[in-house]
């Protein structure tokens, strides 16, 4: 279980700068939400984390992202394995499509080199159990990702996520587009998992930031076009009933944005 | 940026308006009531416990659209505490209410009278003290501004000091009778639910003070 370190982050795509010399501590065992308006940059920062953000062309980040004290962008580390460490998990549901339920699962594992089928079973048993899955689709393994509900897919891409073992999950708005109750089954799960995983979520809904995480961030923008940057985090104990900037204050009651 | 959630605080600002009104409402009883009881005035004193009614409707009112504004918006920061301290000050205001309706019944339970003047003189006196702290109180709320309710504590030494020279009075005067020690005991107990009053005023004020701040008095 590790510790995530951002220090004076800042992101661009192309020249743009969408986030502006974020630090943050990331604490394990613990789910921590980032929240702010669309355009504070609480989507890009978690493309940072795990070398998401570097994929599209043009983009770059300065500043570094510690693992347990390790910088992820330090020369010779190889991003593919860094996402290994640090899992994701997507705004859509995005299984691959015409893949077995049981493929899916496996599929980073396969890519990582394991064979032995007898391991393979096991672990997607694991997986599936893990991300609340395996009683609904024990029975129908070979059947496509694709047959699965919205919120099943999601759990889908959870147990895929967390089959290559990774230490750090980041979650980007995993229930925006699932019903309530499905939202629901998945921020229960996120509160078994934070007990192996050291989670990050980005959500809309500040509702489930309150319910789920343990610390929340806020992000903000001055204005359209600014970078976005953190302005307060702290015990979501602290940020839901008496936060210190009024500007979180504003926003999580509504009073602009 | 334009506020978003223009309908959700009209809503509170109307919760905290019936919250001042129900306050009146407390401070029209203290009068009431005690004038029913020192007057020895029958009607009077059943028109106060037929008008706590009122207050009580009030209050469940009040409580219930609270409850409906926690459920449906979900509330954070300054508006939740600005909810959660309605439902603290609504309290304490319906004790009040229910507090005057005991002073109203006295004068039933003490009934013709007269009260010997010394104990008559201090009643009224903790009427207005009564009164005035639950204004200050009232003030503090409307105004979201604790500063103006930190007078109150201090102002409950004058209150505590009337009941105990309320006490010594009684003593003094010497019952003899079972009756007399019965009346002694109804006046004492007066004397207590003035005090009461006060004490839910200065709470009103430490609630205000957590509403405003988000920190709890310090003798809260």
């Amino acid at each position: 279980m590790k510790r995530v370190e951002a220090n004076h982050v800042s992101a661009w795509y192309g020249g743009f700068k969408a986030v502006d010399d974020v630090t943050l501590a990331i604490e394990p065992q613990q789910v921590t939400a980032l929240i702010g308006p669309s355009g504070c940059g609480k989507s890009t920062f978690i493309r940072t984390l795990n070398r998401l953000h570097e994929v599209i062309p043009g983009a770059r980040i300065e500043g570094e992202v510690l693992l347990d004290g390790e910088d992820i962008y330090a020369p010779g580390i190889d991003p593919v394995s860094v996402r290994r460490t640090i899992g994701m998990v997507f705004q859509r549901p995005n299984p691959f499509p015409t893949m077995s339920i049981r493929d899916n699962v496996s599929a980073g594992l396969r890519l990582n080199g394991m064979r032995k089928k007898a391991e393979l079973e096991a672990v997607v048993e694991r997986a599936l159990q893990g991300a609340g899955l395996w009683k609904e689709v024990k029975d129908r393994l070979d059947r496509p990702g694709a047959s699965l509900s919205g919120g099943q897919q999601q759990r889908l891409c959870i147990a895929r996520a967390i089959a290559v073992e990774p230490q750090v999950l980041l979650m980007d708005e995993p229930c925006s587009a699932l019903d309530p109750v499905s939202t629901l089954r998945i921020e229960d799960l996120i509160a078994e998992l934070k007990d192996q995983f050291t989670i990050v979520i980005v959500t809309h809904n500040m509702q489930q930031a309150a319910r789920v995480s343990d610390s929340t961030a806020f992000f903000n923008l001055e204005k359209a076009g600014d970078p976005g940057r953190l302005v307060e985090v702290g015990p979501t104990s602290t940020i839901f009933t008496r936060p210190e900037d009024d500007r979180t204050e504003a926003y999580i009651t509504g009073r602009f944005g | 940026m334009p506020e978003t959630r223009r309908v959700f605080h009209e809503e509170l600002e109307q919760l905290h308006t019936d919250a001042v009104r129900l306050a009146a409402m407390a401070s029209e009883a203290i009068q009431a009531g005690t004038a029913a009881l020192l007057d020895f005035d029958l009607a009077a004193a059943k028109q106060v416990v037929a008008g706590d009614k009122e207050l009580d409707d009030l209050t469940h009112s009040i409580e219930e659209r609270t409850y409906l504004l926690l459920a449906r918006q979900q509330p954070m920061a300054v508006d939740l505490r600005a909810l959660v301290t309605t439902l603290r000050i609504i309290h304490e205001l319906e004790r009040i209410g229910d507090l005057m309706v005991n002073v109203a019944k006295g004068a039933r339970r003490l009934y013709p009278g007269p009260l010997d003047p010394k104990v008559r003189g201090i009643l009224d006196r903790m009427r207005r003290q009564a009164t005035a702290q639950l204004q200050l109180a009232t003030d503090t709320y409307a105004e979201r501004d604790p500063a103006k309710g930190s007078a109150l504590a201090d102002m409950d030494d004058v209150m505590d000091d009337l009941q105990k020279e309320l006490y010594r009075t009684i003593f003094g005067s010497g019952a003899h009778d079972e009756a007399e020690v019965q009346r002694a005991v109804q006046v004492a107990l007066l004397g207590r639910y003035f005090e009461r009053i006060a004490d839910h005023a200065v709470n009103i004020g430490e609630r205000v003070n957590y509403m405003v701040t988000g920190a709890f008095s310090p003798e809260g």
